[in-house]
């Protein structure tokens, strides 16, 4: 199918080759994309994630896949889940205000399981906001899309991350069949820095079973069964296989309508993500050992997080810890309540008014004296200011 | 007994249960809209050598889009409303070779769905629309759509419409379809020919197909079967006639967007030493 | 430089002076032609567009963590807006660069040194060049960590082709004002 495409016109594009490269988080991202086997890109043009398409627009055909501009955001993301179904890995970038627009087929794409992969370079809203960095999306990112339904979302910290989660996060969407959220920022978007790309026989793809794989019939083939995880058959392989997202059977049909039925429909869907959650959810930990306060951060805010931290440590002599959640949703609650004892404060510095501080609280509350949000907008913490509030809390 | 022949292509039964009779209103034409298009497939397949899993359904939401719920042994996906096309456009990114006949209706087409009508037709992809023109929101109550006749009363224009309808052909014609006709469900075969010409035009083909509502027309659906003969008039007859023209309407074919991506991917690999 | 101290340079001056450019060659060449790590970010939105956009590179050999300048070692300001924006942000005894046809008012304090870059690359042959001759002269005042040739490699490899020459020439002629004029001393 789309191989077609690389064997007939000799696509002489290659892969990013294992060795130091000095690239831009959104050509990092691309790349993993590209490593992961990202054969279609459809997406719309939005300051500050445009790059991002732009370099899957001069990349993709190089290497044998497919690019599109869409008419809109909405239409891109149709376009990746039309993608998907007929077999190809796809994805997309926006910002914060297409991410709002591409709630309802994120909604479908986890009713229908569909594996697609959005980067949200995140930018301050609400409306138009403004074009520089924020972490405003990371609620909409599990709660935006309508109905009850889980969803997996990474947050990057860095260019390494951009390519490393990035390829992470197709992995994911292949296992798991279903949409993956990057939540990156303009931070971590535009900066360049070194990344390190290893040999390519040592990076882990993953694609989805298939039908095939289990030796299922097309007779036998049950679309949203067999499996928590259904083996997902693409278009033109005779399966017959049927998308719908109303509530629905195992064999896919929409008749015979009963509570039972749909609640079994809902509860697998949300075993599938949060059921896993210790096995998809990833949390980096340093200086835990009997610290007495713990700072949690996430994307590119642990960039100042951790420099805030080891000069709190090294200059000031405060036990302070430092955690980094790699993954926003699933929540890894049971992960970061093993990692914790009692501390006294937990701080939690986001670039927003505190939106992952509420499970953090949840998970922790008990593990703690306080929580402290340290709300930044629009621009990234300044080490100092984070030195400066820890010690006033640590110190009093 | 005699069995329908295009019951083959019917999910008449599946492991949860009966998934035919379909759940449409007695007497409505999205039914015969799905016969006409099987009897097209069927002749593809058996005349041409097509093959059956090439053969993709994708449908947005209204009742026409109804018929890729369950009822098909096709791949097929019963989409978001209004984005059927959208959804298809990536199918062809990922298998240019998928045929893919995409059912809609008149509001999922050209209001919610106005955007990605005319985005699908000025690309010319290689689809199939057949869409079913009620003139109204029929799964929702039978609220005014954009190819409403003006001063018609419905539940959201209860003193009369004061819109102008569209003329969808007219429409996709501008935008940029290939092959555009219109026939009504009281015309099987020239619309079974139609959906099958459509089809086998490489690019972007607009099937309109008017359609009775006896439902929310409140008329009887054989009343509404004549009115449809009534008040269209052939193509070839339509110059001196106020009646809507139905025929062949357009038929300019040029390259798909996936044949021009090719060019694409030769400059893409030909700057690279 | 152990190995997590950090070194900071900050390149601002009015969008379109070539900042943004100037501070990813730097970075590219510390971190591909010299192996060290290196951060590059830039102002975004229209802060850019007026005599304040600006490019940092953070250096280290270590792992670098905040991405941005807390202190600069280095600051190059090409705009008289630049210099007043960023001077209170540049270490005491951090190295100034200006250019000093568009930046009249130096504070004393600071060990400055003057590039015409503008007139220097008009010489060259265009003034577009002036990019290659700041980089130049931050060649010659970073010669201690950052190898010559580093820098040339960098440069060569982000202009266009049929221009290398022209940019190299450009270098050297900011290089060797540095090298032979040395400081620029406020009066």
């Amino acid at each position: 199918m789309v191989e077609t495409a690389l064997k007939e016109k000799k696509c002489r594009g290659e892969f990013i080759k294992p060795g130091r490269h000095y690239l831009e988080g959104s050509e990092a991202c691309v790349e993993g994309a590209l490593l992961a086997g990202m054969k279609v890109y459809a997406g719309y043009p939005i300051t500050p994630a445009s790059e991002i398409m732009e370099h899957a627009s001069r990349r993709l055909p190089q290497v044998g896949g497919r690019f599109i501009q869409m008419e809109d955001e909405i239409s891109a993301v149709c376009a990746l889940i039309g993608a998907s179904w007929a077999g190809a890995k796809a994805m997309t970038a926006t910002s914060s205000p297409g991410f709002s627009l591409m709630q309802e087929a994120i909604s479908f794409s986890i009713m229908t399981e569909t594996p697609l992969v959005i980067v949200d370079v995140q930018r301050p809203g609400p409306g138009q906001g403004y074009i520089t960095t924020s972490q405003e999306d990371v609620m909409q990112a599990r709660y935006g899309h309508h109905g009850e339904g889980p969803i997996i979302a990474l947050a990057p910290s860095s260019v390494q991350d951009m390519f490393e989660l990035t390829i992470e996060a197709f992995n994911l969407s292949e296992k798991w069949r279903t949409p993956v959220l990057i939540m990156a920022d303009e931070t971590v978007a535009h900066m360049r820095e070194q990344l390190i790309v290893p040999e390519l026989d040592t990076i882990e793809i993953l694609g989805r079973r298939k039908p095939q794989d289990l030796n299922i019939s097309p007779e036998a083939y049950l679309p949203y069964g067999h499996d928590i995880v259904p083996p997902m058959a693409n278009f033109g392989e005779g399966y017959n296989i049927n998308h719908v997202s109303l509530a629905h059977h195992a064999d896919g049909s929409v008749g015979n309508y009963s509570l039972e039925v749909h609640r079994e429909n809902i509860e697998r869907l949300h075993q599938k993500i949060e059921g896993n959650v210790n096995e998809i959810a990833r949390v980096e930990s340093q200086f835990l050992d009997d610290c007495d306060h713990v700072l949690i951060c996430y994307g590119s805010v642990a960039r100042t997080g951790l420099e805030a931290v080891r000069e709190v440590r090294e200059v000031h002599g405060i036990k302070i810890g430092f955690i980094r959640l790699v993954t926003l949703w699933p929540f890894p609650e049971e992960k970061l309540r093993n990692l914790i004892s009692m501390v006294k404060t937990i701080f939690v510095p986001e670039m927003n008014l505190g939106m992952i501080k509420h499970p953090i609280t949840g998970a922790l509350r008990d593990k703690c004296d306080q929580v402290i949000p340290m709300p930044e907008i629009g621009v990234l913490h300044h080490p100092d200011k984070l030195v400066n509030q820890i010690l006033e809390v640590t110190t009093c | 007994m005699l069995k329908h022949p295009m019951l083959k292509y019917i999910n008449e039964e599946g492991p949860s249960g009966k998934r035919f009779p379909h759940l449409l209103c007695p007497g409505c034409g999205a039914g015969q809209v799905l016969n006409y298009t099987l009897h097209a497939v069927d002749d593809l397949i058996n005349q041409t050598g097509a093959k059956k899993e090439a053969f993709v359904f994708i449908s947005g939401v209204g009742c026409s889009s109804r018929l890729t719920s369950h009822y098909l042994n096709f791949d097929s996906a019963w989409t978001l409303h209004g984005r059927a096309l959208p959804i298809a456009t990536g199918v062809l990114l990922a298998n240019p070779e998928l045929k893919i006949i995409v059912f809609t209706g008149d509001g999922d087409a050209a209001a919610i769905g106005g955007n990605h009508f005319i985005h699908a037709f000025r690309r010319n992809i290689n689809v199939t629309v057949i869409c079913v023109n009620n003139g109204l929101y029929g799964m929702t109550g039978g609220q005014v759509a954009p190819t409403t006749p003006p001063f018609t009363s419905t539940p959201t224009t209860p003193y009369g419409n004061i819109e102008d309808a569209f003329d969808l052909c007219k429409l996709a014609e501008v935008a940029g379809a290939s092959y555009i006709s219109r026939w009504t469900t009281a015309h099987p075969i020239q619309t079974t020919k139609a959906i099958k010409k459509g089809i086998t035009n490489k690019g972007a083909s607009f099937i309109e197909i008017l359609s009775q509502c006896p439902v929310h027309e409140h008329q009887t659906p054989v009343e509404m079967t004549k009115a449809l003969k009534e008040i269209t008039v052939s193509i070839k007859k339509s110059m001196d006639s106020n009646k809507i023209p139905v025929g062949e309407l357009h038929f300019a074919p040029r390259p798909t967007w996936t044949e021009r991506y090719e060019s694409v991917i030769e400059k893409a690999n030909e700057m690279i030493s | 430089m152990k190995t997590n101290e950090r070194f900071e340079i900050r390149v601002a001056g009015f969008g379109g002076q070539g900042v943004v450019t100037i501070g990813r060659i730097l970075g590219e060449a510390f971190t591909i032609y010299e192996g060290v790590n290196s951060v590059n970010t830039r102002s975004y939105g229209p802060e850019s567009r007026g005599g304040a956009c600006r490019s940092e590179v953070v250096v280290s050999r270590g792992e670098i963590h905040y991405p941005s300048v807390r202190k600069a070692d280095v600051l190059v300001a090409l705009s008289q807006a630049a210099l007043d924006m960023y001077i209170p942000d540049l270490k005491e005894d951090g190295i100034l660069l200006i250019d000093p046809n568009s930046v009249k008012d130096v504070p004393k304090k600071h060990l400055c040194y003057g590039v015409p870059a503008m007139g220097i690359a008009h010489s060259v042959g265009d003034v577009k060049y002036q990019n290659s001759v700041v980089l130049g002269a931050l060649a010659a005042l970073l010669k201690s960590m950052l190898k010559k040739e580093s820098l040339k490699s960098a440069v060569s490899e982000n202009v266009p082709p049929k221009t290398v020459q022209k940019n190299l020439k450009a270098f050297e002629a900011g290089w060797a004002h540095i090298m032979n004029v040395k400081m620029v001393v406020a009066e």
